[in-house]
């Protein structure tokens, strides 16, 4: 049987009327990489704080490593790395003397933590820094310090709140292969991203929030079958007559035909031979085409279906 | 745990560019501007010296003249006496040469230009010389035989009751308060670095504070490193401010230097704690903190006289209980008292009352820092 090392239950968070988390119930096991994922203000990083015991809430449990999460829970804490969405390094204090500083919160021995802390350099890459003060790295090197801040004890938890944002594409590769790395060497993490992406090349369990709420859960397999779309045909053609776009959108296990810019889009729900199928319409009709592909759902056709496709910022 | 927050502490402390600027180095400027503009005031206004005075003679006064003879002949003399005519001593007096004039004759009057310390003094000893001159008469009348005995005396109780005694053996220098309220100043600064603990050990003011949070510090231990860290440093730039002014500015603290440095510690402990204190009450962001707390702290100067000699006595006058708890004015009176009273005891008071202070804002401060969890982050 799987271990629980993270158990929310009912969880509600209030500020003042708004509610940010809404009876919110959550399992994580271990040595999961589970992501946590939500347009702006779903309340991912409110849980992320509550499980931290940051935050005070309303209502609901916290079990970490099966024991109720408090502020004094330290036994706890001590096995737990954070790695928050602003970076929290010491402006004054150099790469080196910062990962020390915070290994040094939770290991007491000082040969031990020297061995940490070398090891915790090396795995963000930043050998050739150590003696740099934060405000001489670029916005990667100092996200990878950051990272190097909140896991260089070694923890069993590690909880990176989009330990990603403004990071060039060469730093998030290496902080992703990180996380995948510290994931094998026996850490359970949780990560909350808005990159799609990211959650779908590392996470193996992934839950969906929106407004407070879990709205979905599972594997990425599992979360893609839970929506229509099973298959996107795209079609470049010069000019489409309405006539033809209604045949298509006629064929079995079409539900939806879009023709703008000179692009034609069909999506399908199901069913075996669509592309051919809409091909066949085409050619019986005389029109010439293009390039043609077909994709299969990513992560973001089931994150966009399932919290919908407005302005979450323009709409709080 | 402690001794690895508190070097840590010290170590992002004295290399932070601000607490430099502003506890070290703005100090020492604004010291050497101080010493510039009022070092030798003092010397050329104020210090008691030498009176120059016109006396027209009206009419023949033996014992008046024989005071002043004896008056101008003692070694320190108070008194530089011209004879002249009346006209040549207006002159005298317009020109700025003399502080005034004594009319010698049945009576002594005297005119002056200006109000001020000289003038006072001549009318002082003017009015004394008066009111004994009866004395002088009637005894060299009597007993002409005393009458140089007599003159001598009259001389030597005339001229004392002019002269400058001091209370301490203190630098009566009124300028020196300018000094003090510097080093009140540099005390009061140090609510900067006792801001930066409560930043640092709240989730809700800063990422820091989040993270130092999710470790496994307690937080009581954090919070005591930080600010014994911020004592240390407060101390070393406090010993540094005092020893600067002393011994390379040369400024006069007075016979016991040795015990405005414990006062200053005291101070710059009373400025760490004011701003944990301060710090940890309310939930606006850094930088408003720290545009608030330089605000407060520099009104604070402002009212015990950092840029008004007379501020503080303003505020005495109006609002007295503002400088009982004003912890600017509360530092630069200890000074105060360690420079013009011959006894400790209200110096001690002063201390006493710093260390009550010091001790009110850490125990508030440790109070409103405990919240565990916080409503918002």
């Amino acid at each position: 049987m799987e271990k629980t090392v993270v158990s929310i239950k009912e969880l509600v968070k209030r500020y003042g009327d708004l509610i940010a988390l809404d009876h919110f119930s959550l399992d994580i096991y271990e040595g999961e990489v589970f992501g946590l994922l939500g347009p702006n203000g779903s309340g991912k990083t409110t849980t992320i704080n509550c499980l931290l015991s940051l935050l005070a809430f309303d209502k609901g449990d916290i079990e970490i490593f099966g024991k109720k999460m408090t502020p004094v829970s330290y036994d706890i804490k001590k096995e737990i790395g954070v790695i928050m969405q602003n970076v929290a390094v010491f402006d004054e204090l150099t790469v080196y003397e910062n990962i020390d500083y915070f290994c040094g919160l939770y290991i007491t021995d000082k040969n031990k933590r020297s061995q940490y802390v070398e090891e915790a350099i090396k795995f963000v890459g930043l050998e050739d820094f150590r003696k740099f003060y934060p405000k001489k790295l670029s916005g990667g090197l100092l996200r990878r310090l950051n990272i190097a801040c909140g896991i260089a004890h070694k923890p069993k938890l590690i909880i990176l709140d989009e330990p990603t944002v403004a990071v060039d594409p060469q730093s998030r590769n290496r902080i992703l292969e990180g996380i995948q790395e510290l994931n094998r060497n026996g850490a359970t993490v949780i990560y909350t991203s808005h990159y799609m992406e990211e959650v779908e090349q590392i996470c193996t369990r992934i839950a969906i929030m929106d407004k407070g709420k879990k709205v979905a859960e599972g594997t990425k397999d599992e979360l893609k079958r839970m929506i229509k779309n099973t298959e996107t045909i795209t079609i470049e053609i010069l000019e489409l007559p309405d006539r033809i776009k209604a045949e298509i959108s006629s064929l079995p296990h079409i539900y939806d035909a879009q023709y703008a810019e000179g692009r034609l889009t069909v999506s399908c729900s199901g069913g075996k031979h669509n592309l051919i199928r809409v091909l066949d319409v085409l050619q019986k009709n005389e029109l010439s085409f293009g390039r043609v592909y077909t994709e299969l759902p990513t992560l973001n056709d089931v994150f966009l279906e399932i919290t919908g496709k407005a302005l979450r910022d323009k709409e709080e | 745990m402690f001794l690895h927050i508190l070097k840590y502490e010290l170590k992002n402390g004295l290399r932070t560019k601000d607490l430099i600027i502003w506890l070290i180095l703005f100090p020492i400027g604004l010291g050497i501007c101080f010493k510039v503009a009022f070092g030798g005031i003092y010397d050329k206004t104020e210090k008691f010296s030498t009176i120059p005075v016109a006396v027209v003679e009206e009419s023949d006064n033996a014992a008046f003249r024989q005071v002043l003879d004896n008056i101008t002949s003692a070694d320190d003399p108070f008194l530089k006496v011209t004879y002249a005519d009346r006209a040549a001593a207006e002159k005298l007096l317009d020109e700025g040469e003399v502080e005034g004039i004594i009319f010698s004759g049945d009576k002594l009057s005297l005119t002056v230009k200006e109000k001020g310390l000289p003038e006072t003094m001549l009318k002082s000893f003017v009015e004394q010389y008066t009111v004994k001159e009866k004395i002088v008469t009637d005894a060299i009348s009597t007993s002409p035989e005393k009458a140089q005995e007599v003159i001598t005396a009259l001389t030597e109780n005339t001229a004392s009751s002019c002269k400058e005694i001091p209370l301490t053996q203190g630098n009566p220098d009124v300028y020196i308060q300018y000094f003090y309220n510097l080093i009140a100043m540099v005390a009061m600064f140090g609510c900067n670095t006792g801001m930066h603990i409560t930043i640092q050990n709240q989730a809700n003011l800063s990422a820091l504070g989040a993270r130092n949070n999710c470790s496994p510090a307690h937080k009581s231990v954090s919070i005591l490193a930080g600010l014994a860290g911020s004592f240390i440093m407060e101390t070393f730039c406090m010993i540094l401010c005092v020893s600067f002014l002393a011994f390379v500015l040369k400024v006069d603290f007075g016979e016991r230097l040795w015990l405005v440095y414990p006062a200053a510690i005291m101070g710059g402990m009373l400025g760490v704690s004011f701003g944990f204190f301060v710090g940890s009450l309310t939930r606006v962001g850094e930088k408003a903190k720290v545009a608030l707390m330089t605000a407060v702290s520099m009104l604070m100067c402002f009212c015990s006289g950092l840029m008004l000699a007379n501020m503080k006595a303003i505020i005495e006058d109006k609002l007295p209980w503002f400088n009982r708890i004003n912890p600017a004015a509360v530092i630069s009176d200890s000074f105060y008292c360690l420079n013009i009273d011959e006894g400790y005891e209200r110096f001690i008071s002063k201390l006493l009352t710093m260390a009550a202070i010091t001790a009110v804002f850490v125990f508030l401060g440790f109070i409103s820092s405990r919240r565990k969890k916080y409503a918002s982050i």
